[in-house]
C-alpha cells in the first residue's frame, strides 16, 4: 500500500526508514486517520518529518504522488468551460501594465479563491473575473504581469494537495545549511578533562574512606574536572568573506557555546595575518602576533577561518597589508608560518568550496597550514587531525608547486 | 494496544488546528513522545495542559534548565540530607529510600492512571541530554541505583516535549518522536485565539489591533517578532486603558509589550513611517507622513 509514496518521500530526501513507515501503517491500523486525504497528510507528516525543514520536502513529495487525487468534482469542468477558446487580448500600454500591480502569490491565491466562490459564469476581456484575454490576474491569455494561470484545473481550499502545494514551509529549508549540533559534537572531542579547576567538589569516595579510618567525619575535597582545551580562533573579516557571514556566525556560535571549551580567544584579521590581529576590527584594538606566539598555553588549538583569497602580494610581499595599522615588513605567508610553528595544533577552515582551492593564494596558504572546507565533514575531519587520529588529508597533489626561499 | 485511545481535538480554551490534533492523536495512539517546535508564544507549553485537560489526565511538568541532567527527571538522591541525618538527625539513615525523591518522569511512571508528562524546553539542556533520556522513554522504566529498585510505568504516559530549537536534537532521538511544528497562526485564527482570552472584546478594537499586529510582524529582519501571547497581553492593556480603536491607526500605545528590543522598535518605526499608517488595507489614514508612530517617538 502506498509503496510509491514511500519511494517518493525517500527520493525527496526524507529519511523514511522502516521504523517510520511501520509507524504509519500502525497509525492507519489504529484508526487515527480519518477517511480523507487531508487527515492522511497530517498524520503521515507528523511521523515522517523530524524537523520543520523537512516539511517542504514532504509537501513536494505529497503533491507529486497525490496530484489530482482530490479535485472537487465538477470544478475542473466548470473552469475548463470558462477558459476554453480564448478571445484575442487587447494590447496594453506600459503604463497600464505597471498599474496592474504585482501581487504576491499568497494574496493572489486568496483572491482567486474568493473570485471562484463568487463567479458563476464565463467572463472574457474584463479586469476582475476569471476568464480569458483580460487584465484580471486570473485566467488564460491575460496580461496581468504576475497573474495566476488557470489551466488544467485548480484546487479548492482545504484540500490536502492544495495545502501541500502551498509549500508554506519553503523558507525553513535554508536554515539547515550547517548543522551546528554536529559541529558542537565534533568540537567536544577536543575535550581534555583535568582536575585543574578552581571550583571544588566533594570527593565522596575519599571522604568515606578517610572517615571510616578516623573517629570523626573527614571531608575530602578536590578540584572539579574541567575541560582544559582552549581554542584561538582567528577570523578573516575581509570583504570577500561577506557572502559567508552566516556560515561563519554559525560555526562561531557552535564553537563558543556548544563546544564546552575552557576558553575561546577570538581575533579578526583582514585578508591575511600581519603583525597584529584584532579583537575589535573597527577600532583596531588587538594584540601583536609575536605576543600571541610567545606564550601558547598547552592544549591550545588554532582555528583560522578565512577564504585565503587575496592579491598575491598581500600574501607574499613585505608591507603587503592593505591597512595602515598592519603595515608589516614580514610578508603574510611568513606570519602564517610563524603561527603554524607556534601552534602545533592548527587548522585552516575555508568556506570556499574545495574545487576552487587551486587558486594561487589558497594553494600557497595550504602549503603552510592544513585546510579543510567549512562543512560538517570538514570540521569533523579537522578535529580528528588535531587529535592526531585518522589519516591526515593529502591534498597537495593537484596544487601547482610553489617554492619560495626561507619558507621551506 | 490502543484501547485507551481517545481522540483529542483541542479544548474550549486551546484552539488546535487539524494538523496539530492529528499529531497529538498519533502520539497518544502509538505511544510515542510528541515533539513540538515553534516560535515562542505559539502555545507549545500550553498544549500539554490542554491535552491533559482534554483527555482528563494528570499533568507532570519537567522544566529543563541548562544544568538539568537526565537522571534528575527520574529521581534525586539527597546525599547531603542523609549525611546530615547520620550526625544530627533522628531518621534511620540505613533506609536509603527515604532520601530518594522521584522526579517528574518517575512520578508520571508510577501514577496509577495514564498521565501526561511535559518535558519543557528540552533544548535548554546539554546537547547529549536527549540521548541520555532515550532508554527511559523507550523502555518506560529505570532502576534507582542507590536502592536497586525498579520504577516501571504502570501506564505509558503521553509524553509531550517542547523545543525552541536553540540546539539541534540528535537524530536517534528524533526518530522516536512524532513531530509537529506549530506554525504561526493566520489572522483568522489569531482573532479566534484572542476571543478565547477576551470574550468581550470590542470587534473594532480587535480588528484594529490585529491589523497593527500583523503589520508589525511583517516588518523584515526583526530580531524578535511579537508573539501570540504578547498580542493577548497587548489587547488586555488596550482594553484596560480604554484605547479608542480609531487611535490605533495612527499610534501604537504600549509598544513595549510587543517589541522588546530597541533596534526592533527602530526598524518597525522606520518601516511604519515608510508606508504611512502601517496597515496595508482598508481605510488607512495616510495623512500623517512619519508622525504616525508617535508611540515610541
Amino acid at each position: 500500500m502506498f509503496a510509491g509514496f514511500h519511494t517518493m518521500l525517500r527520493s525527496a530526501g526524507l529519511q523514511v526508514g522502516l521504523t517510520e513507515w511501520l509507524a504509519l501503517v500502525e497509525a492507519l491500523d489504529a484508526g487515527i486517520v480519518e477517511p480523507s486525504l487531508r487527515s492522511f497528510y497530517d498524520v503521515s507528516r507528523s511521523l515522517v518529518c523530524r524537523d520543520e525543514g523537512d516539511y517542504d520536502r514532504f509537501d513536494q513529495a505529497f503533491v507529486a504522488y497525490f496530484e489530482g487525487a482530490d479535485l472537487p468534482p465538477g470544478l475542473k469542468d466548470k473552469l475548463k468551460a470558462w477558459l476554453s477558446k480564448p478571445i484575442e487580448r487587447p494590447a496594453l500600454s506600459e503604463e497600464e501594465l505597471a498599474k496592474l500591480q504585482e501581487l504576491d502569490l499568497d494574496a493572489l491565491r486568496k483572491l482567486f479563491e474568493e473570485r471562484l466562490a463568487e463567479q458563476t459564469e464565463r467572463h472574457d476581456g474584463g479586469d476582475k473575473w476569471i476568464g480569458t484575454g483580460g487584465k484580471s490576474p486570473f485566467g488564460q491569455g491575460g496580461q496581468h504581469p504576475t497573474g495566476m494561470r488557470v489551466g488544467e484545473g485548480a484546487k479548492g481550499r482545504g484540500s490536502a494537495v492544495a495545502a501541500a502545494r502551498a509549500r508554506r514551509f519553503r523558507n525553513y529549508r535554508s536554515d539547515r545549511v550547517l548543522d551546528t549540533r554536529a559541529i558542537s559534537v565534533a568540537i567536544r572531542r577536543l575535550r581534555r578533562l583535568e582536575r585543574k579547576s578552581r571550583r571544588i567538589e566533594l570527593d565522596v569516595d575519599e571522604t568515606v574512606r578517610k572517615t571510616a579510618r578516623s573517629d570523626d567525619l573527614v571531608i575530602v575535597e578536590r578540584p572539579e574536572r574541567r575541560n582544559q582545551a582552549r581554542v584561538v580562533l582567528m577570523m578573516d573579516s575581509g570583504g570577500s568573506m561577506e557572502p559567508h557571514t552566516r556560515l561563519v556566525e554559525q560555526f562561531f556560535s557552535a564553537l563558543k557555546n556548544g563546544g564546552g571549551l575552557r576558553e575561546v580567544e577570538t581575533y579578526y584579521f583582514h585578508n591575511c595575518v600581519y603583525n597584529k590581529v584584532f579583537s575589535d576590527m573597527e577600532r583596531f584594538v588587538g594584540k601583536d602576533v609575536d605576543d600571541i606566539c610567545r606564550s601558547v598555553p598547552p592544549n591550545t588549538h588554532l582555528f583560522m577561518v578565512g577564504d585565503a583569497w587575496m592579491g598575491p602580494y598581500e600574501l607574499l610581499a613585505p608591507y603587503g597589508s592593505l591597512e595602515m595599522v598592519t603595515s608589516d615588513k614580514t610578508p603574510g605567508i611568513d606570519r602564517l608560518l610563524q603561527l603554524a610553528k607556534a601552534f602545533p595544533k592548527s587548522v585552516w577552515i575555508n568556506p570556499i568550496p574545495e574545487n576552487y582551492w587551486h587558486a594561487e593564494t589558497i594553494a600557497q596558504t595550504r602549503e603552510v597550514m592544513d585546510m579543510v572546507p567549512m562543512t560538517v565533514e570538514g570540521i569533523v575531519e579537522a578535529v580528528s587531525a588535531l587529535l592526531g587520529r585518522g589519516p591526515k588529508r593529502d591534498h597537495r597533489e593537484p596544487v601547482p608547486m610553489w617554492t619560495r626561499d626561507g619558507v621551506h | 494496544m490502543t484501547d485507551s485511545f481517545h481522540r483529542w481535538n483541542g479544548t474550549d480554551s486551546y484552539i488546535a488546528d487539524d494538523a496539530l490534533a492529528a499529531a497529538v492523536n498519533v502520539a497518544t495512539a502509538l505511544q510515542r513522545p510528541l515533539l513540538v517546535k515553534g516560535e515562542p508564544g505559539t502555545g507549545k507549553t500550553l498544549l500539554a495542559h490542554a491535552i491533559a485537560e482534554g483527555l482528563g489526565m494528570e499533568l507532570f511538568t519537567w522544566h529543563v534548565k541548562s544544568t538539568t541532567r537526565a537522571q534528575d527527571g527520574c529521581w534525586v538522591y539527597d546525599a547531603v540530607a542523609r549525611l546530615q541525618d547520620s550526625r544530627f538527625g533522628d531518621r534511620d539513615v540505613r533506609d536509603v529510600s527515604q532520601y530518594i525523591e522521584l522526579g517528574p518522569l518517575g512520578r508520571a511512571f508510577s501514577s496509577d492512571q495514564r498521565a501526561v508528562l511535559l518535558i519543557d524546553e528540552i533544548d535548554k539542556a546539554d546537547i547529549e541530554f536527549p540521548n541520555d533520556l532515550l532508554h527511559e522513554l523507550d523502555a518506560m522504566r529505570f532502576v534507582i541505583t542507590e536502592t536497586g529498585e525498579e520504577v516501571k510505568a504502570k501506564h505509558r504516559p503521553v509524553v509531550i516535549i517542547t523545543s525552541n530549537a536553540e540546539k539541534e536534537l540528535p537524530d536517534a532521538f528524533l526518530r522516536r518522536c512524532v513531530f509537529h511544528y506549530i506554525d504561526f497562526p493566520d489572522e483568522d485564527r489569531l482573532a479566534q485565539i484572542c476571543r478565547v482570552h477576551h470574550p468581550e472584546v470590542d470587534d473594532k478594537l480587535l480588528a484594529a489591533a490585529l491589523r497593527r499586529f500583523m503589520a508589525l510582524r511583517s516588518v523584515k529582519h526583526l530580531r524578535k517578532k511579537p508573539t501570540t501571547s504578547e498580542l493577548v497581553d497587548w489587547i488586555s492593556g488596550l482594553r484596560l486603558a480604554g484605547i479608542d480603536p480609531e487611535k490605533l491607526q495612527t499610534t501604537l500605545p504600549f509598544a513595549g509589550v510587543l517589541l522588546k528590543d530597541e533596534s526592533d522598535a527602530q526598524k518597525a518605526a522606520k518601516a511604519g513611517a515608510a508606508d504611512g499608517s502601517g496597515g496595508e488595507s482598508g481605510g488607512g489614514s495616510g495623512s500623517a507622513s512619519g508622525g504616525g508612530w508617535r508611540g515610541w517617538r
